[in-house]
Parts: C-alpha cells; structure tokens; sequence
C-alpha cells in the first residue's frame, strides 16, 4: 500500500520547506564567511538548493495543491536547521552541513522512495532522484574543497557529535499535526 | 549620543554598510587613490585588472545571495533568477582567480574595494537593490567588459579574452532579468519608481564624496582622474540584449556625451 495523495502532497511540501530554508541558510552565510573558496562553494550550492526547491514546489501543484505549496517540518527539525544556521564559524557551516544535514536528508529522501509507490508517483520520485543527485554533487564538491584546503573543516569533536546526534534523533522529518489540524494543503 | 551601529561605516561623511567578512590576506580599502591600477597592459597590471574583477565577482556574489535572505517575501521565480546568480558569479570568481594564478598572481596581492557591496547593502528594497547592483552597477561592467575583451586580444591573451567574453554573456542575463522584473514590480506598485529614485540618489551622492581630487594619484602614482570623464564606450548591442529601451540606451549615451561609439551593426566591430 502506497501513500495518499494528501501525504505525498505533504511530504513533497514539506521537501521543499527544508531546501529553501536550506537556500536562505547557505546566502546568508556567503557574505559572513570570509574564506573566498567556502564563499564559492555555498554560492554555487545557493542554485542547487534552488531548483530543488522549484522542482519540489511544481510537483506539490501536480498533486492537487497551491504552486511551490509548502509546509514547515517538525518542531525538531526546525530546531535543527536554526542550530546550524546560527553557526558562525567556517568549518562548523562546513561540518554541520556536508557531514551532517545533507546526509541526514537523503535519508529521509529515501525513506519517503520506499514509502511511496515508484509507479502512481513516478514523477515524485524522479524529482527526489533528482534531489539526491544534487546532494551527491554538494558533497562531492565540499570533498574536494577539504582535500585542497583541509584545515577548513577543523571542529571540535564534541560540537560535531553533539549536532549529529540532534540531527539523528529527529526521525520524522514531516509534521504530525495535532488532532483536528489538516496535515495536507486547503 | 547614539551608539555606532555596527552594521554600518562612515567614509567622508556618508553612512555605508560595513563591508562583508573576507580573509585577511586581502587589504580592503575605500578610496580609488588606495588601489593599485597601473595604465596598460604589463605583467603586473594584468594582474591587478584580475584581481580586481575578481573582488568585483565575489562582491556580486554577496550581493545577489544576501538579498533572499533579506527579502524573503519576494516572487519565487525572482528569488530564482538571484539564485542562478549566485552561481553564474561563483564560475566568475572561480574562472578569473584560476587565470590569476596561471599568471603567476595570487589572492590578496593587490587592495580591493567593496564599493558595491557598501551602497547597496544600505538600500531597503529589492528594487532599489536590483535597480543600482544589477542595473547599474553590472550594466556599466558589461560595457567595461565589451571594451576591455579588445584590449586583452590586442595584448594577445586570447584565453583571458575568451574567458572575458563567457562572463559577459552571463551578465548581460543579470542586467536583463532586473530590467524585466523592475519594469514588472513598478507596474504592479508605482511607488517602486520612487524607491528607485532615492537610490540612485544615494549612489550619486556616494560617488560625489568619494570622488578623487583633481590630478590625485592612485597609491602607485597612476593619475585617477574623474570618474565622470572615465565613461567607457557604451555597449549598446548588449545594452539591447539586456531589455533596455531605446530610450534608455540613448540617454546612457547622453550622459556618457556622446563619446561612446554608434551600434556595432552602425559603425562596424567595436574599436
């Protein structure tokens, strides 16, 4: 049994709240970042998260809701998201998002692949592919960066292992709404 | 006694923002006098002309990605045209410091100026913004840019040439989409237009206070002079491409008095 129309709508929404806040983290961070490399690097990855965002907001209008329909993530989620983008220093922005967020997202990526039926909701998945392609090539990118500069990513271990756990304990990346509210667009 | 705010600078008397983080390898300065342009073509002058468009890249950069953050509230497809931004100014600063390198230069060997960054970052709009960076500021580099291609073949650099010319295709999208989308949102509020008119206002009081004394010299001794006789060649076949009216292109041209050559298709390649 796959998923309803109304959950994957809601899920897809919910995607696309994550990669545009993801989009405003990373320009914010741009201009406060002083190393001109890791200036390059979240610019470029400004765009990715861009049209992940785009491709995420027109499948949500396919699926019988407003164009680039959006609703927030859970409350853990978010705090996640607002603990990293308050960082301020370069390689915790490096760590907290390559090592950190991104993976954590495509395991919710994939989750939702498994969750939902590859052949009613192909045009989702080819999106979320997508999505993951792009965060293969963030990383990818970032990697190659540490291997050309590696004391960019110089942190304190117990910072590091303090956001991965707060990242790796929020199993629900979608919202559960309370009894009454509706999960799912108007 | 107000407190300083710390978001802001004072240069000659007027309130600028405070400029963004950059490394400390690099000399930030803010007058042109404190640059180092040397005239023509040397080694070293190359160089320089590099790093400094360079700087003037990542300044973009920052510039495009900080107004999603600021304006969250835009029209999505303009959030993405500034996204795309984003990028097209990450391959400029990456292009320009990689051909920097290749001629024996390195980031921070020359000052830079973050004159861009400092006007803009005082506008309260998107409009304003797109108006004075995109409209402005990035359609006066297109017409620099025209020229200066010229100047590195006839020096027979045909790679920086070549290199030049990419990212003058990439600009001339920038200046066309905050054409399109400044002409769309004064349709939509004509307040918009008085927005406008009080940034320009501000650019060109900026500019009068920062502007070179008659005969000052820059930190190398080269001669400044003033930026307003300093109007490059209007590049009006790019100025097209970038949805300026006619209108528009012919009082660029009048404010440059005339000096700037007819259209390509009028006048032959440009000289």
């Amino acid at each position: 049994m796959g998923m309803s129309v109304r959950a994957r709508a809601a899920a897809i929404a919910t995607f696309r709240f994550v990669m545009v806040r993801i989009m405003e983290m990373l320009a914010r961070w741009v201009p406060s970042t002083p190393e001109m490399e890791v200036k390059v690097l979240f610019g470029e990855h400004i765009w990715e998260a861009a049209q992940a965002a785009d491709a995420l907001g027109h499948r949500a209008f396919e699926l019988r809701s407003p164009l680039h329909f959006t609703l927030p993530a859970a409350d853990g989620y978010q705090n996640v998201l607002d603990g990293l983008a308050g960082t301020s220093g370069t390689a915790e922005r490096l760590r907290g998002f390559y090592d950190v967020l991104l993976p954590g997202l495509e395991r919710h990526f994939r989750r939702y692949l498994e969750a939902t039926d590859g052949l009613l909701d192909a045009p989702s998945v080819r999106v979320v592919e997508q999505i993951l392609q792009r965060s293969t090539r963030m990383r990818d990118a970032y990697l190659a960066l540490l291997r050309e500069i590696p004391r960019l990513a110089e942190v304190d271990p117990a910072w590091h292992e303090e956001i991965a756990r707060a990242e790796a304990a929020q199993l629900e990346l979608i919202r559960v709404p309370p009894p009454g509210e509706a999960s799912t667009p108007p | 006694m107000n407190a300083p705010n710390p978001d802001t600078i004072e240069v000659r008397g007027v309130v600028l923002r405070r400029d963004p983080a950059r490394e400390p390898c690099f000399m930030v300065v803010s007058l042109d006098s404190e640059m180092h342009e040397w005239p023509g073509m040397s080694e070293q002058a190359r160089r320089e002309r590099l790093h400094r468009h360079m700087n003037n890249e990542i300044g973009g950069l920052e510039i495009a990605a900080q107004c999603p953050s600021d304006f969250p509230d835009a029209p999505w497809e303009l959030r993405m045209e500034l996204a795309r931004q984003c990028w097209d100014e990450t391959r400029h600063v990456r292009l320009l410091y990689r051909r920097l390198v290749e001629l024996g230069g390195r980031k921070g060997e020359f000052p830079v100026s973050n004159f861009e960054w400092r006007v803009t970052g005082m506008l309260d709009s998107l409009a304003a913004r797109l108006a004075v960076q995109n409209r402005t500021f990035e359609a006066g580099q297109m017409d620099i840019v025209g020229k200066v291609v010229d100047d590195w073949r006839a020096a027979g650099d045909e790679r920086t040439a070549e290199m030049l010319e990419g990212i003058l295709a990439d600009e001339i999208q920038h200046v066309r989409f905050a054409n399109t989308w400044l002409r769309r949102l004064a349709q939509d509020d004509p307040r918009v237009l008085m927005k406008i008119a009080a940034a320009i206002r501000l650019l060109a009081t900026v500019t009068a206070a920062l502007a070179p004394e008659p005969g000052e010299l820059n930190a190398v001794g080269t001669p400044i002079g003033d930026p307003r006789e300093r109007v490059p060649m209007v590049n009006v076949d790019d100025r097209r491409l970038a949805a300026f009216t006619e209108d528009e292109i012919r009082e660029v041209l009048r404010q440059a008095g005339f000096r700037a050559l007819l259209p390509r298709s009028e006048s032959g390649p440009r000289a």
